[in-house]
């Protein structure tokens, strides 16, 4: 009888637990509102959009301003634009952008990838990673990169040199041509990837894009001449993200209809162009910064790395290492390229003029990134042109420097110990490929 | 609950001594002539004593030459009773009315008041029915120590925040746990818009008749609320509603009607100087200016000539007929080139509002048997804002009924249904906001077009033209036409309600008696906010729906029970588990782009968006109670609770004991006065007592564990985000917060010593309490190095101390047989000081804007207002340690050069320098909170009223920044024409400022004045005295069928004074929720007056 009640006792006790866990417990405290996990296909429009607005963002605005593209005339603009109010907090939302917004989506969806074998899901995921780390370390040099995204299990990740970085964006590049090369795997991308619906052979065009980037910035001209050749052969092949319409409009639209009269066009490029009788693309982008404006407009085409950059490119390698004929014809189809983006005619008018096109044997760098500096208008790898080649010659707005790179976060500076305030002066530390 | 009457009527029992002589005996009834077991009869100054029996009877040997017998009962008055020749004295007891001996604690459970060793305050149904509110917790302002009561604003169906010794947790919602009849009830604010915009907000507790309430126990310290565990750790205001009496045929109907006026109280100190302009020149509506910066309003006149050279040429100037189009009076001229008619100066703000009314009828009908009682009773509310078009409707039904079928069984339930329907305007930070427009009109300008503010409030003339657009002082543009947003914006929401419990109990015998409470509370909340074409927020219209489904269930099961041990020592016991579930649904449609006007739905909508929110958890609690207590003198309280929070748990790794946590608490009382001869007539009562609790809390949001994917919004902060779907993709990224399964209770350790004196036979009593509670591991938003991947995360981090004290002087001034004075006065001084934020973090945002915001600080009290502020001497130096204003003078902006032409013009030369670091600049929490209240009853007549006064406690007067701005401020209209004068400060070189200067629409609108970056200028004292409640009434002599009645006239919030410069400072912008002390065109207060009828039958 007494084993009996105790059997009793021991069976309303295990009854009461497990009651008590069907109460409090099961899916009680998981977020009704928010999935806990999502297939990757849902994953990569957001970080895909993320880093074209961004770069189309705070990138172009910050970046294009330092080389004089636009100015900043009113507000917070007028101080970033003299220099004086780029305080560490205003690089916060680009910061953030980039690793909790992109980089950290990458890392998430990198893991389902690897885990279901998806190969051409990580080749994407290897070049869009490869394009952010680069896009991000041309502007701040060193930063954590091996250590970051570790959430709560590291706090302060140590600060990679962006020597490392550019050494695994360029792995990281040809790991993805590898893995676009081979079967795709059990679900292949398709209209979830905004930049190419998950074509294969368009992405390994911008891997070798992004890659001659990147090797020019070292200084490997014969490297990025042939990446380069390798890439984009037409406009229509650029890495680039399409904003619909005004419900979702592009960043620059957004910019003049929300914060207008705080940037405008450049004297410096307008003299420029004026310099160069440029009056057909003139017309299309030197207006005031309203919604109205016909370049920046609501469905505008987000570029990330294009055509014309590459043509840029290989004309300033053909040229550095002597191939004048290749510098002068990739020079041409750079301008050409340029005149349709903006919507301009009269190309063949202008390339007639002696000032714009001297004949192959006179070229000069000044002429390639020059005409680099018109076309690549708002891209905001014109201030990584700018600081490696100090064309065209900019005068500081104010002080004797115009800045040579960003300030990190404010917020990065609060929170990891292993940054220290007031460590940058982004006058004189120049970028690792910029020494 | 009869069965621990009998326990308590047991402690109270004085042990019989021997050497009886005489033996008196007789039966004990209560006015009704019910029977009271267990009365205590005792000779006065002895000992010796006994108490009546099951059937009221007692019989007690007295010694010889005693002439006294004291009988009392718990809730009742004590009774002396000459003992005469006769040996046989009945007693009928009166039910007391001034410190009971009973009161109800934790669970609905009434305990001796003697045997409790913590602050446990009643607020009785009288006190809260003629204070005239029809709000509950408005009815509590100054009527228990420890209570702070903050009404949002005078909006009718505006809700009111409540805080039991100020505030105990960092994040989560402040406000107490409400319980009703035994059962956690929902007080929620749901808010539609942004906490600083959209409308009013009522807090769920109005859905409470308060002609319902039969009293209002304020249980404050964590001893006190111990066994309602996590849910009661700020406090719990325990209200027991009204039930039928049991008794033979009794049988009443109470019918109660009142009617109230209300209207608006003091106003921003507007100027009526000068009109619309810039610099003294003047600008008309269709120009769009914004400001008064304009001429002297006697400077002008009125022109209709066309071709006057100061005629306005756009043409939106200009009616298609050629007359001016912005006011049937034509435009404005400098004097003496017009028509000769002067320019009207236009009173847009005082003619607009109204005399609010509020009818209130109620019906109770109740009755009770020897086995089962009901009570039903109806109301209707009816009140129209003194904002016209606004409304708030409420009507109510409840049904309280028991049966008793045997001496041991005893069912009962409550049901209460109510129905609340509001019609609300927008107010705040929002371009539809009431008042924002309204007090930047400038008074050149008539926002009824002539028509006068009655015609105006229906007649769309006065705000739209024949084209449908708007017509308001900014040329259509800026903010809306207060007549537009009453008639083109307005909100409605519908409530239904229903709350109540079910209740068995079953006495075994004194040592087990089982009760069950299964209560609930399901509300639904249903609104659609409108916005016409043309609506300055929404300029092609908007219609929103939004839906809120909040349960609520709470269950306990209790055994309980308890005896006499012995002579001496008596003991009690209680057992309980609860369960609690809550879940709050929402869902929402947002409707954009109407395709025609005058159609406010949803199907004219061409734009839609859609949301649904879901927020739920459960708790379970296990929790004991002993209490031993030697006869009347000491007691001990022991409880411990177990609960289990599924906010705490991981879903993908449950583990039930990471959920679970444990809470002790301790109480001890001894009343000394025991201990001294019963005659000492100087104290007639004293105890100390003292209790120590630990109190744990879950996390303030449910889902905090786990990390979750989101639709995100893109962009980087300059133009507005850009949302999913895009070309018809959705997607997800992972939160920026990251979830925490690591997270553990906050902790928070409360001691407790109180004393209760009363002196003079309770003529007056002195009841006074300290308390300090620690905080510790208190759940924040901490945030982390974006390069983890994450901004946020839930960290268990904060901490905190508050502490306070609080006295409750009780008098009886005065007290004869027609003439009855009684008086109590609540004090309350409490702060709470944050001593720790996460890693990294120096403030913690809660609410407010950039100039000002409310935030945790490091090292300053809690909610601290934090804004930009004047540079001073000290800012920067080493004497610069922490977030406060610095020491030293105002610095004064001295760089460059004051001349326009010069090339370092510096627009600001002489003004103050703003500090670049912000820097707490207010303090919106009381110094102390006083209420006097006082009662007095002269034969047939009754008089009551109440004083509040609130020390101190900061207000950022937002409203005056920003009409500094506009120049609308008579401080603007005083300062542009003065002499030009230094401002008070020292220039960068420390020597004393010598630039003179004039504060006029430079100084302003400069970065110093208005929208600028400072905040400091407009930190003001929001403290007040006012005379919150009086009236006086009649009782109506009953005959008859007619048992009398009551009729009175009363008012609220009569008579305010306060140096705030703006709105009455009772005011929050951001309705019940934790960021308190702003004012950013708030709605007006309100007075009202009543006059109320009350009859029974």
């Amino acid at each position: 009888m007494k084993i009996v009640s105790k059997y009793i006792a021991v069976f309303t006790l295990v009854l009461a637990f497990a009651a008590c866990e069907n109460f409090i417990g099961g899916d009680i405290n998981a977020d009704p509102n928010n999935p806990s996990d999502v297939p990757i296909s849902a994953q990569l429009p957001a970080f895909q959009i993320a880093l074209a607005d961004v770069y189309g963002g705070a990138f172009s605005r910050f970046n294009c301003m330092l080389s004089q593209q636009v100015e900043g005339v009113a507000r917070q603009w007028r101080s970033f634009n003299q220099y004086t109010g780029l305080t560490a907090n205003r690089f916060d939302a680009a910061w953030t952008n980039v690793y909790e917004n992109i980089l950290n989506e990458i890392e998430i969806a990198r893991r389902s990838a690897l885990a279901s074998d998806l190969n051409h899901y990580k080749g994407i995921l290897d070049i869009t990673e490869a394009f952010t780390l680069m896009m991000a370390t041309d502007v701040w040099d060193d930063m954590p990169y091996t250590e970051a995204l570790q959430g709560i299990d590291n706090t302060s990740p140590t600060f990679d040199s962006q020597e490392s970085i550019y050494n695994s964006t360029m792995s990281m590049l040809d790991d993805a041509i590898l893995s676009l090369n081979g079967a795709p795997g059990p679900v292949t991308p398709g209209s979830d990837d905004v930049f190419y619906g998950g074509n294969a052979q368009s992405w390994i065009l911008a891997a070798q894009a992004i890659k001659a980037r990147g090797l020019l910035h070292m200084k490997d001209y014969m490297g990025a001449m042939e990446a380069a050749q390798a890439s984009f052969s037409s406009s229509a092949d650029n890495l680039a993200f399409q904003y619909p319409d005004a419900n979702a409009a592009g960043q620059w639209y957004r910019f003049n209809r929300d914060r207008t009269g705080d940037i405008e066009f450049h004297p410096t490029l307008r003299g420029i162009m004026l310099g160069l009788n440029d009056t057909m693309r003139l017309k299309e982008i030197d207006q005031i910064f309203i919604t109205d404006h016909t370049y920046m407009v609501p469905d505008f085409l987000q570029e990330l790395i294009t055509y014309r950059e590459m043509q840029f490119l290989i004309a300033e390698c053909a040229f550095r290492n002597g191939n004048n004929a290749a510098a002068h014809e990739a020079y041409l189809n750079g301008i050409e390229a340029s005149f349709a983006r903006m919507g301009a005619d009269g190309f063949a008018d202008y390339v007639a003029q002696q000032e714009v096109d001297p004949g192959e044997g006179n070229l000069t760098l000044e002429d390639i990134m020059t005409q680099k500096y018109i076309a690549m208008f708002l891209q905001p790898e014109t201030y990584s042109d700018y600081r490696r080649t100090n064309i065209p010659d900019l005068a500081p707005v104010s002080g004797s420097n115009v800045p040579v790179r960003w300030d990190y976060s404010a917020d990065e500076y609060l929170f990891n110990s292993n940054l220290t305030e007031g460590s940058v002066d982004f006058f004189t530390d120049r970028v690792w490929w910029n020494r | 609950m009869k069965h621990l009457y009998l326990v308590f009527a047991m402690m109270l029992v004085c042990v019989s001594m021997a050497f009886a002589q005489r033996t008196i005996s007789g039966t004990i009834t209560d006015e009704s002539g019910e029977i009271l077991p267990f009365a205590n009869v005792f000779v006065e100054g002895t000992t010796i004593g006994t108490t009546t029996d099951m059937d009221g009877n007692y019989s007690l040997k007295v010694p010889e030459g005693s002439t006294t017998l004291i009988v009392s009962y718990t809730g009742y008055t004590d009774q002396k009773l000459t003992i005469g020749d006769s040996n046989n004295i009945d007693v009928t007891m009166a039910e007391g009315v001034l410190l009971g001996d009973v009161v109800v604690t934790a669970l609905g459970i009434e305990r001796s008041e003697k045997a409790l060793g913590y602050a446990v305050q009643e607020v009785k149904a009288d006190d809260i029915t003629r204070s005239g509110a029809t709000n509950p917790v408005d009815a509590l302002v100054g009527k228990a120590s420890g209570v702070q009561v903050t009404r949002s604003s005078g909006s009718a169906g505006g809700g009111s925040r409540i805080l039991i010794r100020g505030v105990t947790s960092m994040v989560g919602d402040n406000q107490p746990l409400i319980v009703i009849d035994g059962v956690r009830t929902n007080n929620d604010t749901n808010l539609s818009q942004a906490s600083t915009a959209g409308t009013a907000a009522s807090n769920r507790l109005m859905d409470l008749n308060p002609e319902d309430i039969e009293s209002v126990n304020v249980l404050k310290g964590a001893a006190a609320t111990a066994l309602y565990g996590t849910a009661g750790a700020t406090g719990v205001i325990l209200i027991t509603t009204k039930k039928g009496k049991r008794g033979s045929n009794n049988f009443s109907v109470n019918l109660t009607s009142s009617v109230g006026f209300d209207q608006t109280t003091q106003m921003i100190d507007l100027q009526d100087e000068f009109a619309q302009g810039w610099a003294f020149g003047y600008l008309g509506p269709e120009t769009g200016a914004s400001t008064s910066w304009g001429p002297r309003i006697n400077d002008l006149e009125y022109s209709t000539d066309p071709s006057h050279p100061n005629a306005p040429t756009s043409a939106n100037a200009w009616n298609p007929d050629g007359t001016y189009r912005w006011d049937p009076n034509g435009f404005l001229v400098p004097a003496g080139t017009g028509n000769g008619r002067s320019a009207d100066i236009h009173n847009n703000v005082d003619n607009f509002f109204q005399t609010g009314t509020q009818i209130n009828n109620s019906l109770a009908i109740e009755g009770g048997g020897e086995t089962a009682t009901f009570r039903l009773s109806l109301s209707d509310l009816r009140q129209d804002g003194v904002i016209p078009n606004e409304e708030y409707d409420r009507k109510t039904v409840k049904l309280a009924s028991e049966i008793k079928p045997t001496d041991k069984l005893t069912i009962g339930s409550s049901a209460n249904y109510t129905r609340s329907d509001y019609v609300r305007v927008q107010q705040g930070s929002n371009t539809s906001g009431l008042l924002l427009g309204m007090l930047r009109t400038p008074v050149s300008f008539d926002n009824t077009s002539g028509l006068g503010a009655d015609a105006a409030v229906d007649d769309p003339l006065a705000y739209q033209f024949a084209d449908l657009s708007q017509r308001n002082y900014r040329g259509g543009g800026g903010y809306d036409n207060p007549y537009w947003i009453i008639n083109n914006a307005l909100g409605f929401e519908e409530v239904d309600r229903v709350f109540g419990n079910l209740k068995g109990n079953y006495a075994f015998s004194k040592w087990a008696n089982l009760s069950l409470n299964v209560g609930y509370d399901i509300t639904s909340d249903r609104r659609k906010q409108t916005f016409e074409i043309g609506s300055r927020t929404n300029a092609s219209g908007a219609v929103f729906i939004d839906e809120f489904a909040t349960t609520v269930v709470d269950n306990n099961l209790i055994l309980a029970g308890g005896d006499a041990l012995s002579n001496d020592f008596n003991f009690n016991y209680l057992a309980g588990v609860n369960t609690f579930s809550y879940n709050a649904k929402q869902s929402n449609v947002d409707g954009r782009g109407l395709v025609f006007p005058g159609f406010l739905d949803i199907s004219n909508a061409t734009n839609l968006t859609s949301l649904s929110n879901e927020v739920r958890y459960r708790t379970l609690g296990f929790y004991g109670q002993i209490e031993g207590g030697w006869r009347s003198i000491l007691f001990l309280t022991l409880s411990a609770r177990q609960d289990y929070d599924s906010r705490l748990g991981d879903p993908t790794n449950f583990n039930l004991s990471e959920t679970g946590f444990f809470y002790p608490s301790a109480s001890a009382s001894i009343v000394f006065s025991e201990l001294f001869n019963n005659t000492n007539s100087l104290l007639s009562f004293g105890k100390l007592r003292a209790s120590w609790a630990q109190v744990g809390a879950g996390p303030p949001n449910p889902f905090s564990t786990q990390s979750v994917f989101v639709s995100p919004s893109i962009g980087d902060g300059w133009g507005d985000d850009i949302f999913f779907p895009i070309s018809g993709t959705s997607a997800f990224d992972q939160s920026s917060l990251l979830g925490n399964n690591n997270l553990t209770p906050e902790l928070s350790t409360t001691t407790e010593l109180g004393v209760d004196l009363r002196f003079f036979k309770d003529r007056v009593g002195i009841d006074a309490t300290v308390y300090q509670t620690k905080s510790k591991d208190a759940i924040l938003n901490a945030s982390l190095a974006p390069t983890t991947g994450f901004t946020n995360v839930w960290l268990n981090s904060g901490e905190m101390t508050s502490r306070g004290i609080e006295l409750t002087l009780n008098l009886i001034p005065v007290k004869t047989d027609k003439f009855m004075w009684n008086s109590q006065i609540n004090f309350t001084k409490s702060e709470s000081i944050v001593d720790k934020l996460a890693p990294g973090i120096e403030r913690l945002f809660l609410a407010g804007f950039n100039a000002a915001g409310t935030y945790l600080v490091e090292g300053n009290q809690y909610g601290a207002i934090f804004g930009g502020a004047f540079l001073r001497e000290d800012s920067g130096t080493d004497a610069d340690t922490d977030l406060n204003i610095p020491g030293g003078a105002i610095v004064i902006n001295d760089a460059g050069s004051p001349d326009p032409n010069a090339d370092d013009f510096n627009p600001e030369y002489g003004y103050e320098a703003v500090d670049p670091v912000q820097r707490a600049i207010g303090n919106p929490n009381p110094d102390f909170i006083v209420g006097w209240n006082n009662s007095f009853s002269i034969g047939a007549f009754s008089a009551n009223f109440l004083f509040d006064w609130r020390q101190g406690g900061d207000m950022w007067n937002g409203t005056a920044w920003a009409l500094s701005f506009f120049g609308r401020s008579q401080l603007t209209a005083d300062t542009r024409v003065e002499a030009p004068t230094p401002i008070n400060g020292v220039l960068s070189d420390g020597t004393p400022n010598n630039i003179p200067i004039v504060r006029d629409h430079n100084y302003w609108t400069s970065s110093v004045g208005g929208f600028g970056a400072v905040g400091e200028q407009f930190v003001e004292d929001g403290g007040w005295i006012r005379l919150r409640e009086a009236g006086i009434s009649y009782r109506i002599p009953g005959t008859g069928w007619f048992k009398g009645g009551n009729i009175g006239v009363s008012g609220r919030n009569l008579w305010l004074h306060t140096s705030f410069d703006g709105i009455d400072p009772e005011t929050s912008l951001t309705s019940t929720g934790n960021g308190q002390g702003f004012d950013y065109f708030n709605m007006p207060a309100t007075r009202s007056i009543f006059v109320k009828l009350s009859l029974n039958l």
